[in-house]
């Protein structure tokens, strides 16, 4: 594992303490896994996403990554519907590893209430966070 | 792992404990069984400790979360006439057969405490068994291509897991001295062409008395609780039934 100065932490996005982010953009959220979670997860061979227009709540489990003969749940940030899945994951899960805020992207969302993004960390406070 | 070379010996602070349980021979599902309540447990209360179980199954095959059923080359009528179950599960990784003489350890363990990453757990998962196996003089490796334990190019120990919120379930397993004819019928992990073997194979010591047998897995339970605790910085609470 990378000390925590050698990740790369995206300004543009807001964090969880689960280490997932989220970004807005116009009406759509685009979620993501943070480098400090891909990190942690080690070479990711498999990405499990959910069915454009499903239904979650924020929090609810919407897939899993497989790294190293370890299943992990993803926890979603906010709520909403699926509106688009990374399907470029799906031949090459290693996206999340090399790109973790761009090219590997999870899942987009059509938000029920972007003031759900309020709750969620800058990334000072993620920083912080993760040092703490 | 990194946490151990941080920290001499000599000033090494044990934060964490967790408690350990025999569970002696225990059906597959219902060892799972116990290892979910855990979890659901600790989820919804954090400060429960973490919990180690020791175990060895009945004959059974599990598949990993994706699958591996097109890896089992005998057809399920057969394994129903040998009395032998597949079980699907929410681990990592592939097929694997689990049965009598393999040691299996499942640390239900709060990863985001002990501030271990998936990796990193699962390497020290593999030191756990490489360092038991030591103790037997087996000189063994740990594959980043193709995780377990390996004996040369043969199989000795496997690992899988599943993580929900930090917690972990699932774990290792190592062969001590089980009938590996099963592993024949399946590529295990996904594997072609991989041979298996074990502690009493490679020691010579394939016409073992029970008795034998059962000292074997002692050893083999104190090994593992003494590495984890060691690999992991932590205390473990409850002993060995032995």
């Amino acid at each position: 594992m990378k000390e925590i100065s050698d990740l790369n932490f995206s300004e543009n996005v807001k964090y969880t303490k689960d280490h997932e982010w989220a970004k807005l953009n116009k009406d759509i959220v685009t979620i993501g896994l943070s480098d400090y979670a891909q990190d942690q997860l080690g070479e990711i061979v498999f990405v499990e996403l959910p069915e454009v227009g499903d239904i979650f709540t924020k929090g609810d489990e919407f897939g899993s990554v497989e790294s190293v003969k370890a299943v992990s749940e993803v926890y979603l940030p906010i709520s909403g519907e699926v509106v688009e899945i990374n399907g470029a994951l799906e031949d090459n899960p290693e996206l999340v590893n090399e790109d973790c805020y761009e090219g590997g992207w999870l899942i987009r969302l059509k938000p029920d209430n972007l003031l759900e993004l309020d709750d969620l960390m800058d990334k000072a406070a993620y920083l912080d966070m993760l040092k703490g | 792992m990194t946490r151990n070379n941080q920290t001499s010996d000599s000033k090494k602070t044990v934060l964490r404990s967790c408690v350990f349980t025999d569970l002696n021979t225990l059906e597959y599902t219902r060892a799972l069984d116990r290892q979910l309540a855990v979890q659901n447990i600790k989820i919804s209360t954090p400060s429960e400790p973490d919990r180690l179980f020791f175990v060895e199954h009945p004959r059974v095959f599990t598949l990993g979360r994706r699958g591996g059923r097109e890896n089992l080359m005998v057809s399920e009528a057969f394994l129903s006439s040998q009395n032998i179950k597949i079980v699907q599960t929410d681990r990592g990784g592939n097929i694997t057969f689990h049965g009598p003489g393999q040691a299996v350890l499942y640390p239900v363990m709060d990863l985001t405490r002990a501030r271990l990453g998936v990796a990193d757990f699962v390497n020290g998962m593999e030191e756990i068994m490489k360092q038991t196996v030591l103790e037997f003089g087996i000189s063994a490796d740990r594959d980043p291509k193709n995780h377990g334990l390996w004996v040369g190019r043969k199989k000795i120990g496997s690992v899988g897991i599943s993580v929900k919120k930090g917690i972990s379930i699932h774990g290792l397993a190592l062969n001590v001295c089980p009938d590996l004819t099963p592993f024949s019928w399946i590529n295990p992990c996904g594997l072609e062409n991989v041979a298996m073997t074990s502690i009493a194979m490679e020691k010579g010591l394939l016409t073992t008395s029970d008795q034998e047998k059962k000292d074997l897995m002692d050893r083999v339970c104190h090994l593992f609780v003494h590495h984890f605790s060691n690999i992991f910085d932590i205390h473990v609470l409850g002993e060995p039934h032995v």
